[in-house]
């Protein structure tokens, strides 16, 4: 390199990436809540299984699936909201119809009036929620195996209260493998990852109620810690954040998590950026819906590890709710663009960041923005690209300015 | 007190998308060139030029760096530093005015310093904090005026 200050230090050197990465940052679990949710796992766990529950000696496994078992958990988009935590209860029960099952699982979670989850349990058509004060939702599905020889392929079951009995189904699936494959194909990179990780642990400010014993049962580790963050995953997590933000005003069921996904391990390759995996696979998913307005049906995707599990079986209900989803990614692709671009100015790209995931997150985003840069030309500790660009650096690595900082003078404006 | 040739020779090696050429008055130079302080491409010219008597130009004291294009977008209703940050406002266009890029009254710069290893860098690091400042009206690059209690070289450091 012809400039003597080069020096290329983090994945995220490009602004867009780098106004990425910190609304990634923003929307993460961070290892607290993590913490915690691995906590009030096991003490469901234990809950269900105590003496004197319809439901002891009948659980044989206790599993997350959905977002928190491949790390793409994000908070919600608003504070109340806090996020949700699917869980699998596999039940060894047969003969038991789908409305038996979920009422039993309901009265086991329930327990005894003045017991901690009394007030906090709803029974859903699919799923038990436990909703905690702090605006956390654990849904816990019950499902029985269906063959020894395939493990986890299950039946969940379907029973809503306010329909017929006659209504009740049962739902194939498989999410255990779909989650075990997600995790296996999706690249990862170890420089990216590191340097993630560095940043989700620094905007961690703890919890209080953090319980010391949350390592007892099997959730996932936190990305930080097991080194498995992948660009492809923290995407997903910006795509779903975009999502949730175009549906919540729209009070109708919105493109299911696993859906996307399953569409983005499609298109996961190493070495991308976050801004690259997006646009990647953004369009993809857009191709498949458009291929599927154009042949005037509704998309379909299904678990590549377990035929007839679909992941499109409640949205899109029908056209209207696909065409809102093209829509909206062929918006997110241009203000993508906008975003990306070495044409556009920092204040094209905080306008589009804060359309895009959200005018607070894009505030805070900006403001940790202003705060790292304005250290970095106060102090001189960053390094230089070819033409000039100011490159972030941790202030340790640079032990000494590559150009000795100075002090920015004149005369204040007079008007005339 | 360094050569105009050594300035020169030194900004080819270390900023080689700066052209040269002769500047305005004898002993005189003009760079012309794209610099980025984000990811923004902006088109700057430096001038700078050997003392000489009777001379006043200001490029003869210092290196005159103005932002040629994209222009300058004034913001009188900025927070910080409106309408323009950090210039030495100059008539009729006060987008093209010199930037001011160090303090003069505490000997940041002079003659025998390279202009490619202090003023291209300042350069740089005003356009990024230009960057910041258009977007959001605050200006995070420090510095001061020309007025008594006015430092603000603590600010944002904490």
């Amino acid at each position: 390199m012809s400039n003597p200050f080069g020096k290329t230090t983090t994945p995220w050197d490009n602004t867009g990436e780098r106004l990425l990465a910190a609304a990634a940052v923003k929307i993460e679990l961070p290892p607290s809540q993590h913490a915690l949710l691995a906590d009030r796992k096991a003490t469901i766990e234990k809950h269900l299984e105590r003496e004197g529950s319809p439901m002891q000696g009948l659980i044989r496994l206790f599993y997350q699936q959905g977002s928190v078992a491949i790390g793409a958990t994000i908070r919600a988009k608003f504070r109340f909201e806090g996020f949700d935590i699917d869980i699998i209860v596999e039940l060894m029960v047969s003969g038991m119809t789908p409305c038996e099952v979920l009422d039993l699982l309901y009265e086991a979670v329930r327990g005894e009036k003045g017991s901690r989850y009394y007030d906090m349990t709803t029974r859903q058509s699919r799923c038990v929620t436990i909703t905690y004060a702090d605006g956390m939702h654990i849904d816990l599905s019950p499902s029985v195996l269906l063959d020894a020889a395939d493990p986890r392929r299950s039946h969940i079951f379907h029973s809503k209260l306010e329909e017929p009995r006659s209504n009740d189904t049962t739902v194939l699936t498989n999410s255990f493998a779909f989650v075990e494959d997600y995790n296996a194909r999706c690249p990862v990179d170890k420089t990216f990852q590191e340097e993630y990780s560095k940043l989700v642990t620094a905007s961690d400010r703890g919890w209080d109620w953090i319980i010391a014993d949350a390592d007892t049962v099997a959730v996932p580790a936190h990305s930080t810690i097991v080194g498995g963050k992948s660009a492809v995953t923290v995407a997903l997590q910006l795509l779903k954040r975009n999502r949730n933000i175009r549906w919540s005003a729209r009070k109708r069921r919105m493109p299911a998590s696993i859906m996307f996904s399953c569409l983005s391990l499609e298109v996961a390759a190493p070495g991308r950026t976050i801004g690259e995996n997006l646009k990647v696979i953004a369009t993809y998913i857009l191709d498949r819906l458009v291929v599927a307005k154009l042949s005037r049906t509704l998309l379909h995707v299904e678990n590549p590890c377990c035929a007839g599990d679909i992941f499109t079986d409640r949205w899109p209900e029908n056209q209207s709710a696909q065409d809102l989803l093209i829509a909206d990614l062929q918006l997110f692709l241009q203000q993508l663009a906008v975003l990306m671009s070495n044409q556009s100015s920092l204040a094209q790209r905080v306008k589009v960041l804060k359309e895009m995931f959200g005018e607070n997150v894009g505030q805070s985003v900006v403001d940790e923005f202003g705060d790292e840069l304005g250290g970095m030309i106060q102090s001189g500790l960053h390094g230089f690209g070819a033409t000039g660009v100011l490159l972030g650096a941790p202030a340790a690595a640079i032990a000494k300015p590559a150009i000795p900082p100075s002090t920015f003078y004149g005369k204040r404006w007079a008007k005339r | 007190m360094k050569s105009l040739q050594e300035q020169v020779r030194t900004m080819q090696r270390d900023w080689p998308q700066f052209s040269p050429s002769l500047g305005l008055g004898p002993a005189s130079v003009v760079w012309f060139g794209d610099l980025r302080g984000l990811d923004r491409h902006f088109h700057i010219s430096v001038e700078y030029g050997l003392p000489m008597r009777g001379r006043t130009d200001l490029y003869r004291f210092m290196p005159v760096v103005r932002v040629l294009r994209p222009s300058m977008v004034p913001n009188f209703e900025a927070a910080d530093e409106a309408p323009l940050p950090h210039m030495y406002f100059e008539g009729p266009d006060i987008r093209l005015s010199p930037l001011c890029l160090f303090d003069p009254k505490a000997n940041q710069w002079d003659g025998s310093m390279f202009i490619s290893r202090t003023t291209i860098g300042w350069a740089s690091r005003w356009l990024a904090s230009y960057e910041f400042w258009e977007a959001t009206g605050k200006w995070v690059g420090g510095g001061r005026h020309d007025e008594p209690d006015q430092t603000k070289e603590a600010q944002h450091a904490a």
